[in-house]
């Protein structure tokens, strides 16, 4: 069985195109379609790979990356932001939410603004679980 | 009851990002969550001859996203959290489901634009979200709408207790806003019938009664360290807040919502559905505590 990805997204087009590209490269996937419900499987299943929304109800990807980030069992599962919110936004949320007292966390490695290329996104996937 | 989080009810036309901005001197209390709606009523695209456009939806939905996504970009900049709906359906039914789904303390939605027989008819979106919404409602005015100055609508709020559960518990809602709020006028407008007399006496004697009770509940906001003001006024509710809100200058006018049924609302009307249809402040309706 392949590496197992799970894809936290409320739009229910792209998490078949995401889960389209994962099963395609041999991959099993997994769906959330909100930040509340990827940590909730996250802690269930406990993936090699997620690839994050940020826009989403019920909880963001900007607080669910924040809550992988300062977890000691969590932090190491690599992440792929895929998402319409720039970078740029993320990157500046995440330090307002530093000094506004939380824990300062790395940057994801990989972001991916939407939409994005199948090949791009294998590639990505690829990438991060080597 | 702290506002931790709103539901922000828009259709583009009516409420912008302008009246987003406003709101939040809000995080100054406890706001940190504000989740945006669009519903797209099926009538956009539904269309009897042509059938479904399913085309015409996406291109609609994809309007709402990209105007949620700048909005958001924004907000989470500020170290919000900030969530998004954009659904087909009918208006009321999805904001009633977003606000339970979501556990939203507040509701912020524009004035209803429908016309004045389908109104008649069918009743304004916003009269069947005050009878079905357990959250309080704030019908935000649109700046054109409005003679007043509204870029903080929580600064100077008007009050209007009626001594209900829904009044008295709007005391409990505002008073942890201590951060956000500068003044609270608190208004009771006394009916004629209300008037224990005729004579000059009398009528004062239900004037120092009402004030003296208004003045108990200045007292629990002061302690909350809100500054609020008593004040009476004789005649028609329907008319007397209103002119209360200008003679105070107030912000925003606050009232509990009534518990009438939908058929008495619509056929008699009442305060806070005039106040929420008709007056050029925005109004914060609080309903009732759920039994």
């Amino acid at each position: 069985m392949g590496k197992t990805v799970l894809v936290v997204d409320d739009d229910p087009d792209v998490r078949l195109f995401s889960v389209t590209v994962l099963e395609e490269h041999g991959y099993t996937p997994l769906e959330a379609a909100n930040g509340e419900e990827g940590l909730k499987m996250i802690k269930e299943n406990k993936p090699d790979l997620i690839i994050l929304d940020v826009l989403m109800p019920r909880q963001s990807g900007i607080r669910l990356y924040r809550e992988l980030k300062t977890d000691k069992s969590l932090k190491n599962i690599q992440v792929i932001i895929l998402s319409g919110i720039a970078k740029k936004t993320f990157l500046r949320s995440q330090k307002a939410l530093t000094e506004f007292g939380g824990k300062e966390i790395p940057e994801p490695k990989t972001y991916l603004e939407k939409p994005v290329e199948p090949e791009v996104l294998a590639a990505a996937i690829e990438k991060a679980l080597s | 009851m702290k506002i931790q989080k709103l539901l922000f009810v828009t259709k583009f036309e009516e409420l912008g990002f302008d009246a987003v901005r406003s709101l939040l001197s809000l995080t100054k209390a406890d706001l940190n969550h504000v989740v945006f709606i669009n519903v797209i009523e099926r009538d956009r695209f539904a269309m009897s001859r042509v059938g479904y456009r399913k085309d015409e939806e996406i291109r609609l939905r994809e309007a709402a996203n990209i105007r949620f996504i700048d909005w958001s970009e924004s907000l989470f900049e500020q170290g919000l959290e900030v969530g998004v709906y954009i659904v087909v359906g009918t208006l009321v039914s999805e904001v009633i489901k977003a606000a339970k789904k979501e556990e939203t303390d507040l509701i912020v939605i524009g004035r209803s634009h429908k016309g004045v027989l389908e109104h008649l008819y069918s009743g304004s979106d916003v009269t069947e979200l005050l009878r079905r919404a357990a959250t309080p409602v704030l019908l935000y005015k649109h700046l054109s709408e409005t003679a007043i100055s509204i870029d903080k609508p929580f600064d100077r709020p008007l009050l209007a207790i009626d001594w209900s559960p829904a009044s008295l518990r709007a005391v409990e809602y505002l008073k942890g806003l201590g951060d956000v709020v500068s003044e609270i006028s608190l208004v009771h407008v006394a009916s004629e019938k209300d008037l224990k007399g005729t004579s000059a006496m009398e009528i004062q004697k239900t004037r120092k009664e009402t004030r003296q009770k208004l003045e108990e509940i200045c007292t629990i906001f002061e302690t909350e360290g809100i500054d609020a003001r008593a004040h009476v006024y004789i005649g028609d509710p329907d008319d007397e807040i209103e002119k209360a809100a200008r003679d105070c200058q107030a912000t925003m006018i606050v009232l509990g919502s009534s518990a009438k049924s939908a058929w008495v609302e619509k056929w008699l009307g009442s305060t806070p559905q005039k106040y929420a249809e008709e007056s050029i402040y925005p109004t914060l309706l609080i309903p009732p505590a759920k039994v």
